[in-house]
C-alpha cells in the first residue's frame, strides 16, 4: 500500500502523526517538555506513523487477536495507553505535592529564624 | 526523661483571629514552662498579628494553606528541631481546654504510653454534637479496635500529646486531608502505645469548623481507605 493510492483518511492520518512527533521534539528544544516525559511521546508518534503508513500490520494483528474490527483494536490499545500513563502522572503529581508541602515547611521554619534573628539584632542595638 | 522536660503545645491556625488570643493566654496561665507554636495555615485575616500580639512563643507563617495535615506536621517539626520532650496539639478555636494539658501529658511523663488523645466519650462530658458525626466517630472507633487491637472512643479529637519518638516519627511523615485518625494506625504499627484522657470540650468560640457535611462523604471514604491501607503497609514504609 503506498501514500498515492490511499484514502485521504490515511494521508491525513500520517500528515497529522508526522506533525505530532515533530511538535513533540520542538516543546523539547524549547525546554517545555522534559526529555524523561518526551521519550513516552515520541515512541507513541513513531507508532502512530507506523500504524498510519502499514496500515495492514493493524489488521493483520486484529486478525491474530480475534477482532473483527480493526480500527477498534487501535481505540483498545490508545484507550490503555492513556489510562497508564494518566496513571503515570497521577503518581508524579502526588511525588511533587509532597515536595512541596515539605519546602512549605521547611521554609516556612527557617523564615521564623531568620525573623528572630533579626528582632534579636534589633534589640542589642538599641540597648 | 530529664527533670523538667520541654513542652511545646503546637496550635495549628486557619483564620482564627476571634479565639487564638485567648487560647495562647489560657496555655500560659497554666504554666510558664509550657512553650506555644502557632503554625499560620495561609490565614487571610490578622492570626498572625494576633497570636505574635498574645505572646506565643513563635509563630509559624506558611506561605500558603497546606490544609490540617501539612501544618500539624509543620509544628511537629519544629518540635524536633527544637529538641521537645513533649508536643501537645491544641485546636485554635476554644474547643480544648488548656488546663487539661498536665492531666493529658502526665502518662507520657510517666512513660506509660508514648500518645494521648484527649477524649470527650471516655467519661460524660458537657460536649453534645451532631448525630452525624456521632455516627462517624463509632464506625471510626469500631475500625481503630479492628486494625490496632487499641481503643479509642473519640479518634478524630484534635487534642493530642506526643513524646520524643512519636514527634520525630510525625516530623518524617504525617498524613494529610484529615490526619486524626489515620495517625493512631500509624502509631499502633509501629509498635507504640496510646491512650485516651478524659477532657472537658466546649463549642467552638469563634470561626467555623473545617468539616462541612459535604465533606463528610469524602472524609470517610479518604480515611476509611488510608486507615485499611495502612494497616496492610509493611513496617519500613509507614
Amino acid at each position: 500500500m503506498t501514500v498515492f493510492n490511499t484514502p485521504a483518511i490515511y494521508v491525513l492520518s500520517i500528515l497529522f502523526s508526522l506533525f505530532f512527533v515533530l511538535f513533540v521534539l520542538s516543546l523539547v528544544r524549547r525546554r517545555r517538555l522534559r526529555e524523561q516525559y518526551s521519550i513516552m511521546w515520541i515512541v507513541l508518534g513513531v507508532v502512530i506513523v507506523i500504524v498510519s503508513v502499514k496500515s495492514d500490520w493493524l489488521v493483520e494483528l486484529a486478525t491474530w487477536l480475534d477482532v473483527v474490527y480493526a480500527p477498534s483494536l487501535l481505540f483498545l490499545i490508545a484507550l490503555l495507553f492513556c489510562f497508564a500513563y494518566l496513571l503515570h502522572l497521577t503518581v508524579v503529581i502526588s511525588k511533587l505535592s509532597d515536595r512541596v508541602v515539605k519546602l512549605t515547611q521547611e521554609l516556612a521554619i527557617y523564615q521564623h529564624r531568620e525573623r528572630e534573628a533579626a528582632l534579636k539584632k534589633e534589640g542589642a542595638l538599641h540597648e | 526523661m530529664n527533670e523538667t522536660p520541654k513542652v511545646l503545645v503546637i496550635i495549628p491556625a486557619y483564620n482564627e483571629e476571634g479565639s487564638i488570643a485567648h487560647v495562647i493566654q489560657r496555655i500560659q496561665s497554666v504554666s510558664d514552662d509550657i512553650d506555644v507554636v502557632v503554625i499560620n495555615d495561609g490565614s487571610r485575616d490578622a492570626t498572625v498579628e494576633v497570636a505574635r500580639a498574645a505572646g506565643a512563643t513563635a509563630v509559624i507563617d506558611l506561605p500558603f494553606n497546606l490544609g490540617i495535615g501539612g501544618a500539624m506536621q509543620t509544628g511537629y517539626l519544629y518540635a524536633h528541631k527544637n529538641d521537645y520532650d513533649i508536643a501537645l496539639q491544641i485546636d485554635a478555636d476554644g474547643q480544648h481546654d488548656p488546663f487539661d494539658i498536665p492531666k493529658v501529658i502526665e502518662p507520657i511523663l510517666r512513660g506509660e504510653v508514648n500518645f494521648t488523645v484527649g477524649s470527650r466519650w471516655v467519661e460524660k462530658t458537657a460536649y453534645k454534637s451532631s448525630a452525624a458525626r456521632r455516627v462517624g466517630m463509632v464506625i471510626f472507633s469500631r475500625l481503630i479496635k479492628w486494625v490496632t487491637g487499641q481503643v479509642c472512643k473519640d479518634p478524630t479529637s484534635g487534642f493530642r500529646a506526643a513524646d520524643k519518638r512519636v514527634i520525630e516519627m510525625f516530623a518524617n511523615y504525617y498524613p494529610v486531608d484529615y490526619p486524626e485518625v489515620e495517625v493512631l494506625v500509624h502509631i499502633s504499627r509501629r509498635g507504640l502505645k496510646f491512650r485516651e484522657i478524659a477532657v472537658e470540650m466546649s463549642e467552638r468560640q469563634a470561626g467555623s469548623s473545617s468539616i462541612t457535611p459535604i465533606k463528610s462523604i469524602y472524609y470517610m471514604v479518604k480515611v476509611g481507605l488510608a486507615v485499611l491501607i495502612s494497616a496492610t503497609r509493611k513496617e519500613g514504609a509507614l
